[in-house]
């Protein structure tokens, strides 16, 4: 099997639901993201069109980053195809941070929180202080969460419903309904990485 | 303040527990996971209508608000008398007990002396405070209540007026079934505000089904972004808009909803070349002309044939026309050739949307739900805060208003809904429950409402008892005059007997929430005593003379978050449904909830049968659960009584602790209730002569001008003081927004709330059309200073867009804080308000409603 996901632009209104509640699930340092959402202007006065773009890991079938890994770190698990990082055998070199055209990558370099000069948080005790530092970080499809049964973070929480999150291989699944019938599209497809989200039109 | 939140002793097995949201008053329903008594997590409640188990940003981002190290701990008395902007209060700390001690003694004072001189400002917010802030104040005996700010800044108008034509608080489109929506000035479903969060999944079904929305707007973000169409228009012109459209579809199309308008609007009211209604000589009952009789008959004869719209007609000798003749031939001069030099847009645009909205009501047409025929009218327009944030806020909303009378898409299937108007009661208690019914003159006065005074009736203008003059506009709901600089001068011209003595402030910053600071400061340095619950020391807690540490949501019990239905509830079929807020972690350090502390005031003043007296007022509990006169109550135990009260003995605090929330089905009765209650609403405003003359007889003796024309019974355009400027050199219209990560002014504290705004283009900047910027030669991220011709200047960086109207200057939320208490929102983004006066001349005449667009010059 291999997890996708499908998000749906014309549902998606740009509130940064992802992008927050990725951040509450993972207690991820300032300045890291694993999931965001771009804000982009087409066109010019008055006919301009606001396009809000959520971006994530898209789990490429062939990833640079697992490519250019000195070390093994980042590695596809076999079974499901999310793309993930080993921490502890990241030394990071961050020749993945180069590598990965879709600069969903973070170097998590010295401990940071949120307020500074204050230390922790209970919250940032109990949620943040496992990530190690010196190394690199990025959404692994919440495969914690995925295996006790649920569905990404971002996706369970997308208040207009724009995140889909499912089984690729599977023909049947609803992201592969939706790619077929709306136009699904990756990013960047010529660069042949293969990603595993799919946008559909706004 | 430095302590940092420490978890409650003992184990605290891994739980998820049901509150609510309070990041802003949509108040959606929440889960909050706590492990060994640290919130780790708070997501949506899927069990809850509120949100539908999703959160926007704001609302997963709640923790670190929570847990934010500059909290206040403890109550904290001022040691520095001077006050000012910048004056450090010298905080000394202070047991609740001292604190208590003095407030108590205070108001015991106040209240012997004269209790109009308390004052009670709250936050917007937490709207549900409202409850309790006004128990206090109703026990206490003072009138003098607002929201700082609330009101001015976002519906004077749109709340009034979908009070008078929909008995709620505010509109959305049906989005089960709408067609076709156009937004004046309004993001319903793609930002902040009521049921924001499932507004946010409807508008997307909405969208995804094929709904065609068109948004009229100064700016391209949010619900613009969304639309099928973005109408950029110059600010403050909506109504010109909505005129012009009205015109088309009258006049143009010769389409209105002739049966819609006979027996649920005032239309076939007979009006005399004096504007006023010809009334029964004997009954005083505004007559219709009945064609089939060929005479006239009260508005309320129980059979009648058919009524007349149009038409001139005799009564008594006395010459007369349906209203709806009136507003026809009103509505003649208004052209799209006219209003397109006001609103900037397109004749043809104009000509298009009257038609679009026009044909997309299809008048006559049925459609069934759950087995009932109704209307189907799947054209909705709505505005909200940004076409009538200014002075001529009434006329703005009432204009767009009219569209969906007209057209008979008032609360029917797929067109303008209030929300939930009406409701018939949980099965098994048959509460709450509450419905419109016809008052003065047959027109509707909503079953529910939120304080101060029911939109409809008015009182009669009188003179001012009250601070806000609310007492001589009727129609306001929330006055500038608590906060302005001409406060004083009108206080002595209106022979106010008293002066305010000690401010009671619930959590609002009204330095930043009202207008410029320096206005705002002068006033708060006027009154002797202020109090304050507060999360952090803010702007306005420097004011305060002993500050009390609050609990934030997440420590915070509630047994009517989401109550009244009309503010949060989302509107359409769907479900009924109540939820409570309870602490889903324990408060750290010394933090009360406010709500815990006020009954123990009340106690200490002395007042508590009165407060007993005023909870039974207001929350009006069934027997046998009403409260005591003699008793002492804890907030728990009102909370209680409120729950049993509407869901019967076994549905208590205790249940919903377990429970979180309550659900029944909505019926058809209920959400399409028009069709199924019988009350007129008025699209033709006659009683406004007779308030506004009653107004001016008693504000022009004494120098206050209420002109006539925002006093007509029907609406036109007026120019606000910013179109009416001569200054050349002052060319642009500054406004602001409400961003889709902030809430008033508090979430710039919230540190992941102010990552996300500093990353987004558009939170923290000030937006100026690419090619005016060019023409002035700006610099995309340049810092820039904006000069009201008031003289009056605020600094930002500017960010060049393509998405804004040439003449507009856009700018996100209330930010640009200073208070060293919040060391994670000082100095970001933009403090917008600092540009507005506060003063009668740029509020309405009608509703008092702040203007809220201001012309500027960029000085580099």
């Amino acid at each position: 099997m291999k997890w996708g996901m499908v998000i749906d632009l014309k549902r998606c209104i740009g509130c940064y639901g992802c992008q927050l509640s990725c951040k509450a699930e993972h207690g991820t340092p300032p300045g890291v993201f694993f999931a965001r959402v771009l804000k982009q202007e087409e066109g010019r006065y008055p006919n301009v069109r606001q396009l809000f773009l959520p971006v994530l890991c898209f789990h490429c079938e062939d990833p640079p980053c697992e490519a250019v890994c000195p070390t093994g770190a980042t590695f596809k698990w076999p079974e499901d195809g999310i793309v993930d990082i080993d921490a502890d055998k990241c030394v990071g070199c961050r020749a993945c941070m180069m590598a990965c055209p879709y600069g969903a990558r973070y170097f998590h370099d010295v401990e940071q929180f949120y307020f500074p000069g204050n230390g922790p948080t209970p919250y940032e005790q109990a949620r943040s202080a496992r990530h190690q530092t010196g190394v690199v970080m990025k959404c692994n499809f919440c495969r914690d969460r995925v295996l006790a049964g649920k569905e990404p973070a971002c996706v369970a929480n997308c208040p207009t419903v724009a995140r889909y999150f499912g089984d690729l291989d599977d023909p049947t699944s609803e992201v592969s309904r939706l790619i077929k019938e709306r136009g699904g599209y990756t990013l960047y497809p010529d660069l042949q990485t293969g990603p595993s989200v799919y946008y559909l039109p706004p | 303040m430095a302590a940092q939140a420490v978890p409650a002793a003992g184990p605290m097995a891994d739980t998820w527990i049901p509150s609510a949201c309070g990041m802003c008053y949509g108040t959606c329903s929440i889960l909050g996971h706590q492990v060994d008594g640290t919130l780790v997590k708070i997501e949506g409640n899927p069990e809850s209508v509120y949100g539908k188990g999703r959160l926007c940003g704001k609302g997963v981002s709640g923790i670190m608000t929570l847990y934010d190290p500059h909290r206040v701990d403890y109550p904290l008395r001022r040691t520095e008398p001077r006050k000012g902007i910048g004056v450090d209060p010298k905080w000394r700390r202070i047991s609740w007990d001292e604190a208590l001690d003095e407030v108590a003694d205070r108001l015991r004072k106040v209240r012997a002396d004269d209790p109009r001189k308390l004052f009670i400002q709250r936050t917007t917010t937490n709207t549900s405070s409202r409850s309790p802030f006004q128990i206090f104040g109703w026990a206490f005996g003072t009138p003098n209540h607002w929201a700082a700010g609330g009101g001015l800044h976002c519906g004077n108008g749109a709340h009034l007026i979908s009070g008078i034509m929909h008995a709620s608080w505010s509109v959305v489109p049906d989005f089960q079934y709408c067609q076709y929506a156009i937004y004046f000035g309004a993001s319903k479903g793609h930002a902040a505000g009521h049921a924001s969060c499932s507004n946010m999944g409807m508008a997307a079904d909405a969208r995804a089904r094929g709904m065609r929305m068109v948004v009229v707007d100064p700016m391209c973000n949010f619900a613009a972004a969304k639309a099928s169409e973005w109408v950029p228009i110059r600010p403050g012109t909506d109504a010109a808009l909505a005129l012009a459209m009205a015109h088309v579809v009258v006049h143009e199309m010769g389409i209105w909803d002739a049966p819609y308008l006979k027996a649920r609007t005032n239309a076939p009211y007979l009006v005399g070349q004096d504007g006023l209604y010809v009334r029964d000589p004997e009954s005083g009952k505004p007559l219709l002309w009945d064609l089939t009789a060929g005479g006239p008959r009260p508005y309320d004869a129980p059979e009648h044939g058919d009524l007349a719209l149009e038409g001139s007609f005799r009564v008594n000798g006395v010459p007369c026309e349906p209203a709806f003749q009136r507003l026809k031939a009103h509505l003649k001069s208004f052209t799209p050739e006219w209003a397109s030099p006001i609103t900037t847009i397109p004749v043809a645009t104009i000509r298009r949307l009257g038609r679009e909205f026009g044909q997309e009501a299809r008048v006559g047409s049925t459609i069934v739900v759950q087995g009932q025929t109704l209307p189907y009218r799947p054209a909705a327009a709505i505005a909200f805060r940004g076409s009538q944030g200014h002075k001529n806020s009434v006329y703005n909303f009432l204009a767009v208003a009219l569209l969906n009378h007209l057209v008979g898409s008032a609360d029917m299937v797929g067109g303008c809904l209030g929300f939930n108007p009406v409701c018939h009661g949980h099965p098994d208690t048959g509460r709450p429950s509450y419905i419109p019914k016809a008052g003065p003159d047959g027109l509707m006065v909503t079953g529910i409402w939120l304080a101060p005074h029911l939109p409809y009736p008015f009182h009669e203008p009188r003179m001012p008892e009250t601070m806000s003059f609310l007492d001589i506009f009727p129609m306001s709901m929330m006055s500038p005059l608590m906060a302005s600089s001409d406060q004083e001068e009108m206080w002595e011209r209106f022979e106010l007997p008293y002066r305010p003595e000690v401010l009671l402030n619930y959590g609002a910053n009204s330095l930043m929430s009202v207008g410029n600071k320096e206005t705002v400061a002068k006033t708060l340095r006027k009154i002797p005593f202020i109090v304050s619950f507060d999360l952090y020391l803010t702007e306005f807690s420097d004011f305060a003379d002993i500050v009390l540490p609050d609990c934030s949501y997440l420590e915070a019990l509630d047994s009517r978050p989401n109550f009244p239905f009309i503010f949060n509830l989302p509107g359409g079929m769907g479900e009924w449904c109540w939820a409570i807020k309870q602490p889903v972690v324990q408060p750290s350090g010394e933090r009360r909830l406010a709500m815990q502390v006020l009954p123990e005031l009340a106690d200490r003043v002395g007042m508590r049968e009165d407060f007993n007296a005023a909870c039974n007022a207001l929350l009006r509990p069934a027997p046998p659960f009403g409260l005591e006169r003699d008793r002492r109550y804890t907030w728990e135990e009102i909370c209680d009584i409120e729950l049993k009260s509407n869901f019967g003995a076994d549905r208590g605090l205790a249940w919903f602790k377990e429970h979180g929330v309550i659900k029944w089905p909505k019926k058809p009765e209920e959400v399409y209730w028009r069709n199924f209650v019988d009350v007129r609403v008025p699209i033709y405003w006659e009683f406004m002569k007779v308030v506004g003359d009653k107004a001016r007889a008693i504000a022009e003796p004494r120098g206050l001008k209420i002109p006539p024309e925002y006093y007509d019974p029907m609406p036109t355009w007026l120019p606000c003081l910013a179109h009416e400027s001569q200054a050349g050199a002052y060319d642009l219209y500054a406004f602001y927004y409400r961003d889709i990560i902030h809430t008033n002014s508090f979430t710039m504290e919230n540190p992941w709330l102010d990552e996300a705004a500093r990353l987004d283009p558009y939170s923290y900047t000030i937006a100026i059309n690419a090619e005016t910027g060019r023409r002035k030669g700006l610099t995309d991220g340049q810092e820039i200073t904006l000069e009201s011709e008031g003289g009056r200047r605020i600094k930002g960086r500017v960010h060049l867009t393509e998405a804004i109207h040439p003449e507009g200057v856009g700018v996100g939320a209330c930010a640009g804080h200073w208070a060293e208490g919040m060391p994670i929102a000082k100095g970001k983004g933009v403090f917008i308000n600092d540009l507005l006066e506060v003063d009668l001349a740029h509020a309405s005449p009608v509703n008092l409603n702040l203007d809220l667009c201001v012309k500027v010059r960029v000085v580099q």
